[in-house]
């Protein structure tokens, strides 16, 4: 609905201005002895103030009952109402696209990447394949998202979300690098991924070797083999093995001994909706080999050799909790 | 002598006899659910009941097709609000979830703000909602976003009244404007 240029009378313009000013967070004592002088001077302004103050009391207090209990529901409800790319498909009108992700999976899909500049990236359940301008190949696990930009200098991608495995074409002249917020890993070799999470990425070298810098630190080697955490803290060589840690790539989560919240984490990508585990869950130690194309199989895997209950709202709702914390 | 006239719920009815079968195929191609074909078959009928004139229709087909959208429409726009939430909440960093009971608040809640705030730019919402849902300063949010102070002032009247003129559109006709004899 358009209402700009609409006009509104001066009281409730007047309410609106008051609204502003004492909820802005720099209202003076002056501005609360001036509002309430405005407030009895004139029934219509109480009125209008009533109306002006009140027009999202119901939602906002539902949100802010559930932040209570739950911290983080205000933010995500205003994520999802200022969502870009939720707003571009329903302008678009091109809203069906909506189903088409939730089973669609597009594996080692060969796509040509003619330009030069390039952003990717791939939905919930997605994997994708595609070879660069200069012959490497880049495989983007689900929901991950990457710039890709090369120069006469150097091959750069920036690793914005999710985790990508690249195999590197030679080109002496120009150094393949893939960059997150954390750090930069140089290819001095073939083969490796990269895992951005929230507050640190992770390296897992496959081939060959890679430099890892990170800002204002000395640059480090891995090996084949070898694996890291890094973050503008420092670089922490990890102990697992290396190839387990790519097994996505086969639509795979290969775990030896990882904590189960871990394994949620990489399950994430692959299941649409809203995915939690409880603390007490997420400490429990896994074992196994789980699909990642059929998250709902992997999760009963877990079910029958865990200690674990898994509780469903909807389609989308799915809470994983330890058995002890079910009365 | 003319011929008696029909009542709109006669005509409902028979619209309904002779096209909800072929409607609710027609959904359910759009949706591929059976059960949700079922519901908006049903919600695309209450908006027959609503809508004028439907006893002189030329085209039934065409003017089903046509609410049979709307309803549709509005379906999409609920159900990628609530994907867009639940994909949000899923980053959040806490390990507990809602009841089923808070869920459908929360969900019904945010579909108001929806409607409140629909048609406003994406940046006016921004900072509309950092402030009355998330109770963040002027200055906080024109640092956040990199914005002046001025322009978050600008954009917070500018959703106010909005939200006012929109609640006002959606307050119902009075009994004068009912239906007509």
């Amino acid at each position: 609905m358009n209402t700009r240029g609409r006009q509104i009378d001066s009281i409730t313009e007047a309410a609106i201005d008051w609204l502003v000013r004492l909820d802005s967070g720099s209202a003076s004592a002056d501005d609360h002895t001036a509002f309430t002088a405005w407030l009895n001077a004139d029934p219509r302004h109480q009125h209008a103030w009533q109306t002006i103050s009140g027009l999202l009391d119901q939602p906002v207090a539902v949100l802010k009952e559930a932040e209570a209990q739950l911290p983080g529901q205000r933010r995500a409800a205003r994520l999802a109402l200022t969502s870009p790319e939720r707003r571009k498909v329903l302008r678009n009108g091109t809203v069906a696209l909506l189903l088409i992700g939730l089973g669609s999976y597009t594996l080692n899909r060969q796509l040509p990447l003619i330009a030069l500049i390039a952003d990717l990236h791939t939905a919930t359940g997605e994997r994708r394949q595609v070879r660069l301008a200069d012959g490497s190949t880049l495989i983007l696990n689900a929901r991950s998202a990457v710039d890709i930009e090369f120069s006469a200098k150097n091959r750069l991608l920036t690793l914005r979300e999710g985790e990508i495995l690249v195999r590197t074409a030679p080109d002496p002249s120009r150094p393949l690098i893939v960059q997150t917020e954390h750090g930069q890993a140089r290819a001095l070799g073939t083969r490796f991924a990269v895992r951005r999470q929230d507050d640190h990425s992770e390296l897992t070298v496959l081939e060959h070797r890679v430099q890892l810098t990170i800002a204002n630190g000395v640059p480090q080697t891995f090996d084949a083999g070898a694996s890291a955490r890094f973050s503008a803290a420092g670089i922490q060589p990890l102990t697992e093995p290396a190839a387990p840690r790519a097994a996505w790539i086969d639509g795979q989560l290969d775990v030896r001994d990882r904590p189960l919240g871990e394994v949620i984490d990489a399950l994430r990508p692959y299941k649409r909706g809203y995915l939690r585990i409880s603390s007490q869950a997420a400490a429990l130690r896994v074992f196994g080999v789980f699909p990642l194309d059929d998250p709902e199989a992997a999760l009963l895997a877990l079910v029958e050799t865990q200690p674990i209950a898994i509780r469903r709202y909807g389609a989308l709702v799915t809470l994983i909790k330890h058995r002890n914390e079910i009365e | 002598m003319p011929p008696p006239i029909a009542s709109p719920e006669h005509t409902v009815h028979v619209l309904y006899q002779d096209y909800h079968r072929w409607l609710q195929h027609w959904l359910y191609r759009k949706v591929g659910c059976p059960h949700q074909a079922a519901d908006l078959t049903q919600d695309t009928f209450v908006r027959v009941l609503g809508a004028r004139n439907i006893d002189q229709l030329d085209e039934p087909r065409a003017f089903l097709m046509t609410l049979a959208q709307r309803v549709l429409f509005n379906f999409w726009r609920r159900r990628s609000l609530e994907t867009a939430w639940l994909e949000a909440l899923a980053r959040q960093p806490e390990s507990y979830a809602p009841s089923a009971e808070d869920y459908a608040l929360v969900r019904e809640a945010i579909e108001i703000l929806d409607r409140l705030l629909d048609g406003l730019p994406l940046r006016v919402r921004k900072v509309f909602l950092m402030n009355r849902l998330e109770e963040m300063t002027h200055v906080e949010i024109a640092r956040a976003l990199s914005i002046s102070v001025a322009t978050v002032e600008r954009d917070m009247k500018r959703a106010l009244t909005h939200c006012y003129l929109t609640r006002l559109d959606a307050i119902p006709p009075s009994a004068a404007d009912g239906p007509q004899p």
